[in-house]
């Protein structure tokens, strides 16, 4: 090989050294630029995904917040993956459908038959209860004013999701069903908890951040 | 001169496709600091892609061990695994009092966990990617595998 030619290749071998050290460079600086980028698309989109709620306010002296943000269909894939004690496939094993001598089953049964009304009204000096179906609902509330910090507890459960949950066989309840059939309602409230201290919510929504 | 270029270019080329391929999954790094009498301070950073090439020289015998001392936890593990990919940033656990402050999150696809207390502080920062390399590892080592 003549001179020039050996030059031309040795300088050109020794450039793209020089080029694939450097690159790492480059890649490292494109990843450390790019998920930013990202946090902000998967923060502020409203995805069709349906998100599980839990906040917890607590207004003690501590001031504790807890929020827990679960997509329903990570909770739905991965429930059938535990089987431990009672839980198995995505269903809890209850003994014989009856509780305290409640037949259970039967008492869905009835209510999801019955027409909307009010089932339980109990009212008093230490709390008012109300137990009722309405427009597709079962709702529960309660409040207790035995001492003056009065708290209140509202649980609103669609009756479709209580169906979903007593549909599998004898003496189990489906939570992955009941998860599904979660997933199709809209946006909803499901529990609310007020007392002089905590404030309990959980609700379920297209977003994957709390309000 | 052109042995030296030569050989430049096949040791350049050698490192930059190691280096590449080590850190194309990220980095593990764990990091613990206990704020007290005889406290560990722990400061761990790991390729990802090292440790299930890694696991490639554990023994059989102790892979099979370690398989069966997870194996309840490994379907689980996988499941969430999976599903997290999906949601690369997303914070699932946030909580917080006047002293702690506890977050559990994916960023970037990495599961991200810190745990900010006046006594100690927790910081684990995983690909999902890599959990998921050593789950199926595991998995294949399982008895009924």
């Amino acid at each position: 090989m003549s001179d020039p030619n050996r030059g031309f290749f040795a300088r050109t071998a020794l450039i793209a050294t020089a080029a694939l050290i450097l690159s790492p460079l480059g890649v490292l600086a494109q990843s450390a630029a790019a998920p930013p980028a990202s946090s902000n698309q998967s923060t502020t989109s409203v995805s069709k995904d349906r998100w599980l709620h839990v906040r917890v306010i607590s207004s003690d002296a501590k001031g504790e917040t807890v929020r827990v943000n679960v997509p329903l269909e990570l909770a739905e894939k991965v429930l059938p993956a535990i089987n431990k004690n009672r839980l198995h496939d995505g269903k809890v094993k209850i003994d014989d459908a009856h509780v305290n001598d409640v037949d259970l089953r039967a008492l869905v049964e009835a209510i999801r038959t019955t027409k909307d009304g009010e089932f339980v009204t109990v009212q008093s000096n230490d709390c008012d209860v109300r137990v009722a179906k309405q427009s597709n609902h079962l709702i529960v509330h309660v409040l207790d004013k035995q001492n003056s910090k009065k708290s209140e507890v509202e649980v609103k459960v669609p009756m479709k999701v209580i169906d979903a949950l007593f549909s599998a066989g004898k003496d189990e309840l489906d939570l992955v069903a009941a998860l599904h059939a979660l997933s199709a309602q809209g946006d909803t409230e499901l529990v609310s908890v007020k007392d002089h201290e905590n404030t309990v919510r959980v609700w379920l929504d297209s977003k994957n951040v709390t309000d | 001169m052109m042995l030296l270029a030569k050989a430049a270019l096949g040791l350049g080329g050698t490192i930059v496709l190691a280096g590449a391929y080590t850190m194309r999954e990220g980095v593990i790094r764990v990091d613990v600091d206990e704020y007290h009498a005889g406290g560990s301070h722990i400061h761990l950073w790991v390729p990802a892609a090292a440790v299930p090439m890694a696991m490639h020289f554990v023994p059989t015998k102790h892979m099979r061990h370690a398989s069966e001392q997870a194996r309840e936890a490994l379907p689980v593990l996988h499941a969430i695994v999976k599903e997290l990919k999906k949601y690369p940033d997303v914070a699932f656990v946030e909580v917080d009092d006047r002293d702690q402050h506890v977050r559990v999150r994916t960023h970037g696809g990495k599961l991200q966990i810190d745990v900010d207390a006046p006594d100690q502080k927790v910081h684990v920062l995983c690909p999902l990617s890599a959990i998921e390399d050593v789950t199926s590892q595991l998995e294949e080592h399982s008895p009924g595998a």
